[in-house]
């Protein structure tokens, strides 16, 4: 222990003596595990947000076309649905599309019920209550660009053909973590949604369906098409392997995004792996003339490229932290996620894996570490004499 | 000289037989130092004298384990260096001999006091009473002042005795020096042989390079050791502590 305190405290020394290379090596390293952990960040943060949202999604959303556009489905047909065996429960959904002026985009709006599957933590105020007309509750984006908060009131015109303007009471907001599916939702009665959708009584937008086991998925779905005349039946494992796949795509972008942080990462490992300047060469012959040991003076040279190494490293990630979840990821979004064009934007909510960074860390780290050891052992191991000389 | 036998005078200092070293690089094959044997009494202030490129500095290396011999076999203080492994020929160099080099051999970048503390670094750092004895070198020395000053900022004189000072921390018995005199006024070269002689008179056995007549010379020396083409061709004993 007193030996490797004493190793430390001399490759503490040789850091500084060496900063200027030992900075610019820490910084190329850092921005090479900026741009990985970034990456990872932005994935793991898709993935989270993608899996949130299809926890709530019903096994089977039944709506309907009508010459290949959407049309409103008869609520009675919830009653022939329900009679299905595998399917446990049927509610019907009204929900749309609202243009909003202030905002420039789309608001989703849904009509509570009180039988749907709702939104996770309302964060701040307070859900709806059972037929609450008058009321609304909305995404935390969503407030944030309507610039409203609990309690404020937003006045909105339906839809062409829907009644005229509703003022509804913002009496909650949704938590960031479920951004995804509410960073755009305003979640209001039934009465008020169909109000500003112009949905009549007697239909619903689509039919959200609770199967027993998602086997019956297939099944389900080719008796409601034989039930409900031009049904449109959207499974909820086929939804996520769609989202795998698109996932998947976007990982091709990624790697290839990942390629010039490889590149520089093996530029750098060439530079460690030949690259003992000739100071650092004497060094080492000075060292071993004075009568270090091989191991005495790899010890030394490990501490120092590990503090390099990890202090690059801890940089890195810190600054990919605040890239993604602060910044939100200015570029590498927009460029590899496409969601930059949505309104109200949506907020990414940090997601990360301890582990998984570790390992990067460590990905990244161990073998510069490994390969810097490769010059020092082979000059470490000569006679000092020729170490001396220059002669690694 | 105030020296007298010792028990000690029966083992040599520095015992060296056959030695020789070769570098082949590949083109043609060198032979530097060719069969010399060689023993040095301990306490004594020796000289290897002779012309540039005669074999001197690389048979000093030999004598101090800092360079494995092609065939021979070289102890220090009964120490078998050639015979040892890697790591344990460092580590009994480190205990045994202490080196200076002609170029000094300091690192820049370092202060003084911790160029001269370095050899104790492997040994988990300088304890109170070996950090107590360096300083007492650098006092010595006269460089107390100048503890804390980077290498690079001293003078030729300064930084000579500063390695010194490193070569003597781990308290040797055996002192290695090439071409101590090079560069040096004739003052300093005085000044030089005067260390040496203390030191010698103090029990340590000392070796040095040199092609400098100035060392050579100088009625303090014990024995001056002729090499030409890395042969031994010539030993003069002076003194009566010489073992021969």
């Amino acid at each position: 222990m007193k030996r490797h305190r004493a190793l430390l405290a001399h490759a503490l020394g040789a850091l500084v003596r060496r900063r200027g290379r030992n900075a610019a090596v820490a910084v190329g390293l850092a921005l090479v595990v900026a741009l990985f952990t970034a990456v990872l960040f932005l994935g793991d943060a898709l993935r989270a947000e993608v899996e949130a949202g299809a926890r709530h999604v019903p096994d089977l959303a039944v709506q309907r076309l009508v010459a290949g556009r959407p049309a409103l489905v008869p609520t009675d047909a919830a009653r022939a649905v329900a009679a299905i065996p595998g399917v446990r429960t049927v509610t019907p959904r009204v929900w749309g599309y609202l243009y909003a002026p202030p905002i420039s985009a789309n608001v989703t709006v849904l009509g509570a019920t009180g039988r749907e599957a709702l939104p996770p933590a309302v964060v701040a105020g307070r859900a709806l209550r059972p037929g609450e007309r008058g009321a609304c509750v909305l995404g935390a984006a969503l407030a944030d660009a309507l610039g409203v908060r609990v309690g404020d009131e937003i006045a909105l015109a339906g839809n062409a053909g829907a009644d005229a303007v509703r003022v509804l009471r913002v009496v909650g907001t949704f938590h960031d973590a479920s951004a995804l599916r509410t960073a755009d939702l305003l979640v209001t009665s039934d009465t008020d949604a169909r109000a500003l959708l112009g949905v009549a009584e007697g239909f619903v937008t689509d039919l959200a369906v609770a199967l027993s086991t998602p086997d019956e998925a297939r099944v389900a779905t080719d008796k409601i098409a034989r039930l409900i005349p031009g049904a449109r039946v959207v499974d909820k494992q086929r939804l996520r392997r769609a989202y795998a796949l698109t996932l998947d795509g976007r990982s091709g972008l990624l790697t290839a995004a990942l390629l010039p942080a490889l590149a520089a990462l093996l530029l750098l490992a060439w530079d460690r792996l030949t690259g003992l300047s000739e100071a650092e060469r004497r060094e080492l012959g000075v060292l071993k003339a004075v009568g270090w040991e091989v191991r005495d003076v790899l010890t030394a040279r490990l501490w120092e490229s590990a503090l390099v190494a990890f202090a690059g490293a801890t940089v890195g990630v810190l600054v990919a932290y605040v890239y993604v979840f602060v910044a939100q990821a200015p570029g590498l979004a927009g460029a590899l996620f496409g969601w930059s064009a949505l309104h109200p934007p949506l907020r990414l909510t940090p997601q990360v894996d301890a582990a998984q960074t570790l390992a990067l860390v460590a990905g990244v780290a161990v073998p510069f570490i490994a390969v810097g050891l490769v010059p020092a052992w082979r000059a470490a191991t000569l006679d000092p004499d020729r170490a001396l000389r220059g002669q690694a | 000289m105030t020296r007298a036998p010792s028990d000690a005078a029966a083992r040599p200092a520095i015992d060296a037989r056959a030695l020789c070293k070769r570098y082949d690089d590949g083109v043609r094959r060198r032979e530097v130092v060719s069969d010399v044997t060689l023993a040095v009494a301990p306490g004594t202030l020796s000289v290897l004298r002779g012309p540039s490129g005669s074999g001197k500095t690389t048979l000093l290396g030999l004598l101090g384990g800092m360079i494995a011999p092609t065939s021979g076999e070289v102890s220090v203080c009964g120490e078998p260096l050639s015979r040892l492994r890697d790591h344990h020929r460092a580590r009994a160099r480190r205990r045994l001999v202490g080196f200076v080099f002609q170029d000094l051999a300091l690192l820049p970048g370092m202060s003084l006091t911790e160029n001269v503390l370095l050899p104790l670094v492997p040994d988990g750092g300088a304890t109170p009473a070996q950090r107590a004895y360096a300083e007492a070198l650098l006092a010595r020395f006269e460089l107390g002042a100048l503890a804390d000053a980077r290498v690079e900022r001293l003078s030729g004189g300064e930084r000579q005795r500063g390695a010194l000072a490193r070569a003597l921390v781990c308290a040797p018995a055996v002192l290695l020096l090439d071409e101590p005199t090079a560069h040096l006024d004739g003052a300093r070269v005085r000044d030089v042989i005067a260390l040496l002689a203390a030191l010698r008179d103090e029990g340590r056995t000392i070796v040095a390079t040199t092609h400098d007549p100035r060392l050579a010379d100088d009625p303090r020396i014990d024995r001056v050791l002729d090499l030409a083409d890395g042969r031994l061709v010539g030993d003069a004993p002076r003194g009566p502590a010489t073992p021969d």
